[in-house]
């Protein structure tokens, strides 16, 4: 198997799951169907195409730089003509948007060999214009990182950490704790299910199936550490016996 | 055909101003690189952009938000066709039946009860695509059975092509046929300050003209926010999807140079009268790219500091410059021509980037290379 990894980074990012109407949440980490989305918009696959072979791939999200919640309030107003010729603005109801700002992510896409490296290049040259969750949360720098022969798992692991030298300063460990959130394999047992899965992103009958989900975290070098880090704290040990998990 | 991706990346100067503020009246603010930013959102910036088409673009080529599509179609049918005029409101609802959009008797707000059908939410229509469905109607009203003539004369078809630049550039959505959405070409990123910006508070008091002895105090007090800012803007827009959508070269020429004219030019107009804050960018740098669009916002993530010399905007430029040689350097990603459009000695350092030329020569340039781009083959 081979991994493509992305760089999801911006000052302004949103992954939406459930939201409909006035009140649009995200994840606090990219979902499925935002990244096949993109990956999808970047093949030129049209809204109403089968998504096909995109449909095969596991992805893994490493949360590099959490960033922070940020609500965006939104009015409209639509013109209203009236018979003499006047028009008299009406408010169309307010709407909430969520974001992430200030978040980098880094993203893993794994399959085989031949469709990895089709993503990587269709990355680097998108045939539509690509956007994290939003049209308005453009990327910030080129997303594409490369293609390596490594599993999922391992991708995770090994990929140097991609958060700004400021953050990485201000973690003064050698080794710092990363969230993962990645699709469990099969037989694995799920921490979570979302419901994030693109089957069709068609306009007249969008569909998403559930996704098994495996929370876990990954130990990453700090190449701006300097502090060892300190042993775990386990306040149980003083009670003897074994440690909980 | 080649690919053609333009990128605009404008730095901007506003004085103490609140041009987009959010529910309890404050600027609205992100946080990036650790520190709060002054924002502006592209929704706001885009309508801006929007009603300055208005100045550059010929109202044929723009298109109606409308619910009261039928109404409009209907005088555009007594126009052409005077003959017509007793049959023209139920022509244009047969025809939007035909195109499949729902209309339906707007709920009685008045007396008027012959008010014409609407439809259930608004519509997005070019000027040509109701001279075409105005064409057709008047064509299958000589017909025993009207609807059917209409579905012969692919009246679906006829609301979904020569889109309108507004469309063509930021897209449209149809509820009842979402096959006739449109995918906008143009993406505005929300505008961010270069710079760590904090909220300020004006607090005001307003005299009573006509009270002049009874009560010394004031006639009454408040506060408005505002912050002042350097603000990064981006936005791009690809080429070869705006000319899919409006499927003629000309009418795509005119688009990217009304977009960038509009989008350079243009403010919007929150609390523009209480500040007056309508200044121009100091710089604007256009990049036209053949793989993919980038945005350079990444030159700001360290906010700037003022300098002793030259201040903000000096570092703002010269950050804008490091960041697009690193970017094209570290991922082989040189534009395939860029131009600038620069005031002041403080924005000096941009000359690296590209020609340096006056804003009418950067679009009359950029529209030529568009063009063709768009007509050469690959």
């Amino acid at each position: 198997m081979s991994v493509v990894a992305l760089r999801l980074a911006g000052p302004m990012q949103s992954w939406g799951v459930g939201s409909r109407f006035v009140r649009r949440t995200t994840e606090t980490a990219p979902t499925k169907s935002g990244v096949i989305g993109l990956l999808a918009a970047a093949l030129g696959i049209r809204r109403t195409d089968p998504l096909e072979d995109l449909l095969h791939l596991r992805l893994g999200v490493r949360i590099d730089q959490p960033g922070e919640l940020m609500r965006d309030f939104q009015t409209a107003q639509r013109p209203r003509y009236d018979r003499a010729g006047t028009v008299t603005w009406q408010s169309l109801p307010l709407s909430a948007r969520y974001y992430l700002a200030d978040a980098v992510f880094l993203a893993v896409v794994e399959g085989d060999r031949s469709i990895v490296e089709g993503l990587d290049a269709a990355l680097r040259g998108p045939e539509f214009p690509l956007y994290l969750g939003r049209r308005s949360c453009p990327p910030a720098g080129p997303l594409a990182l490369g293609v390596s022969d490594v599993s999922l798992d391992e991708a995770l692991v090994t990929w140097p950490w991609l958060a700004s030298t400021r953050v990485q300063k201000q973690r003064r460990d050698r080794v710092v704790q990363l969230a993962t959130v990645r699709d469990a394999g099969p037989g694995e047992v799920a921490t979570e299910s979302i419901r994030d899965t693109p089957v069709s992103f068609d306009p007249n009958r969008r569909q998403y199936a559930w996704r098994s989900i495996v929370r876990a975290t990954v130990d990453v070098t700090n190449p701006h550490g300097t502090a060892e880090p300190l042993p775990e704290h386990d306040p149980m040990s003083l009670l003897g016996g074994e440690a909980c998990s | 055909m080649h690919r053609t991706l333009i990128d605009i990346h404008i730095l901007q100067t506003v004085p103490p101003s609140n041009l987009n503020r959010d529910d309890t009246g404050s600027p609205k603010t992100a946080t990036y690189g650790g520190v709060r930013r002054a924002r502006v959102s592209s929704q706001a910036w885009k309508r801006a952009t929007r009603v300055a088409f208005r100045d550059h673009l010929d109202s044929s080529e723009l298109g109606v938000r409308t619910k009261r599509i039928v109404e409009l179609l209907a005088s555009e049918i007594t126009t052409r066709a005077p003959e017509l005029e007793e049959r023209a409101g139920q022509l244009a609802a047969e025809t939007f039946r035909a195109v499949g959009i729902e209309v339906k008797a707007p709920k009685k707000t008045g007396k008027d009860k012959t008010a014409a059908e609407e439809a259930g939410y608004l519509v997005f229509l070019s000027t040509r695509q109701i001279q075409n469905l105005a064409d057709a109607a008047i064509q299958a009203a000589g017909a025993d059975d009207v609807a059917k003539a209409l579905k012969a004369a692919k009246v679906k078809d006829l609301a979904d092509r020569d889109h309108s630049v507004d469309v063509a550039l930021f897209g449209r959505m149809v509820a009842d046929q979402s096959d006739m959405n449109v995918d906008a070409a143009a993406q505005v990123a929300h505008a961010l300050s270069v710079h760590a910006v904090e909220t300020e508070f004006d607090y005001f008091t307003a005299v009573d003209d006509r009270n002049t002895e009874d009560e010394t105090g004031a006639g009454m007090i408040g506060t408005v926010e505002f912050n002042s800012s350097t603000l990064y803007r981006y936005a791009t827009v690809d080429a070869n999807r705006l000319l899919d959508n409006l499927g003629d070269l000309d009418a795509t020429r005119r688009a990217v140079d009304a977009f960038v004219e509009a989008f350079v030019r243009s403010m919007p107009t929150g609390k523009q009268n209480t500040f007056a804050n309508r200044t121009l960018p100091e710089a604007v740098v256009v990049q036209v790219r053949d793989r993919q669009p980038i945005n350079l916002v990444g030159a700001f993530e360290n906010p700037v500091r003022e300098l002793e010399k030259g201040g903000r905007i000096k570092a703002a430029a010269e950050a804008l410059r490091d960041e697009a040689r690193e970017i094209a350097s570290s991922y082989a990603e040189e534009p395939v021509a860029a131009w600038v459009t620069r005031v002041g000695a403080d924005t000096a350092a941009l000359d690296d980037l590209g020609t340096k030329v006056a804003l009418p020569e950067l679009v009359t340039e950029l529209g030529a290379l568009v063009a063709a781009r768009l007509t050469e083959p690959s």
